[in-house]
């Protein structure tokens, strides 16, 4: 049915959402970390979503049209690192610096807010997706 | 007993008015038509019952595609209770039906 279509692909979208607010979470817990299983400091995330066409669209309907979103995968941001001069920091190079992680808390922050907002954005979707169906069926009342 | 009703309520013009659109159709009983959108339901309901049953067990972490899938079975069977006041409606004014 098209209105179940409908919520399937705006699913789709709340999970992309959601992947791209375990990244940022991900990014604000690391913003500190200078010790990473592949040494140096903890490089920054960044989630890349993709269009992919959605499978039970209805014939008749142009295929290619109707898509759903997909997380294509998890990149590393390859910005130099921050450079901290703090010569008691046992992690800090012949010269007192430290390499610090290149993540900015207010740029994560504001990443948040746009997941926040586009996560929100879906869940409207998928009630007034609802409220259409539950109209359709008052016309039998 | 929906089924019963159903298959006496068939259409027996439908064919011809195909015939004239060039068409060929094999009428699809409305029973089979409705047998078929309750298997449909079913489904739903089962795919939301497995979801909640996942997230319940820890195993599906998306509390969003639970969600959906309770507001499939949902929608569906909001139409389900719809068709059948239909059907049950018509049944009832042919029950009164002067003799």
């Amino acid at each position: 049915m098209n209105f179940l279509d409908a919520l399937q692909i705006s699913g789709s979208g709340m999970s992309s959402q959601s992947a791209r607010m375990n990244v940022i979470a991900t990014n604000l817990a690391n913003a500190e970390a200078t010790r990473t299983p592949e040494g140096g400091p903890y490089k920054r995330k960044e989630v890349i979503f993709g269009s992919v066409p959605f499978k039970e669209v209805l014939e008749g309907q142009n295929k290619s049209l109707i898509s759903e979103s997909k997380v294509m995968g998890v990149i590393e941001d390859t910005r130099a690192p921050q450079m901290k001069y703090d010569p008691g920091h046992p992690d800090a190079d012949a010269q007192g610096y430290v390499a610090l992680p290149n993540v900015n808390v207010i740029q994560e922050m504001v990443n948040m807010m746009l997941a926040s907002r586009s996560y929100e954005a879906n869940v409207t979707a998928v009630q007034t997706t609802k409220d259409m169906a539950m109209r359709a069926l008052e016309i039998g009342k | 007993m929906i089924d019963r009703i159903a298959s006496s309520l068939e259409i027996k013009s439908l064919p011809s008015l195909n015939a004239q659109e060039g068409k060929v159709s094999e009428a699809a009983g409305f029973g089979e038509m409705l047998s078929k959108s309750i298997r449909e339901i079913d489904m739903l309901q089962k795919d939301a019952d497995i979801s909640i049953e996942n997230l319940a067990a820890g195993e599906n972490t998306d509390i969003h595609q639970t969600m959906i899938a309770m507001e499939k079975a949902d929608i569906a069977m909001k139409l389900m209770i719809q068709i059948r006041n239909k059907v049950v409606g018509a049944y009832e004014e042919i029950m009164r039906m002067q003799v």
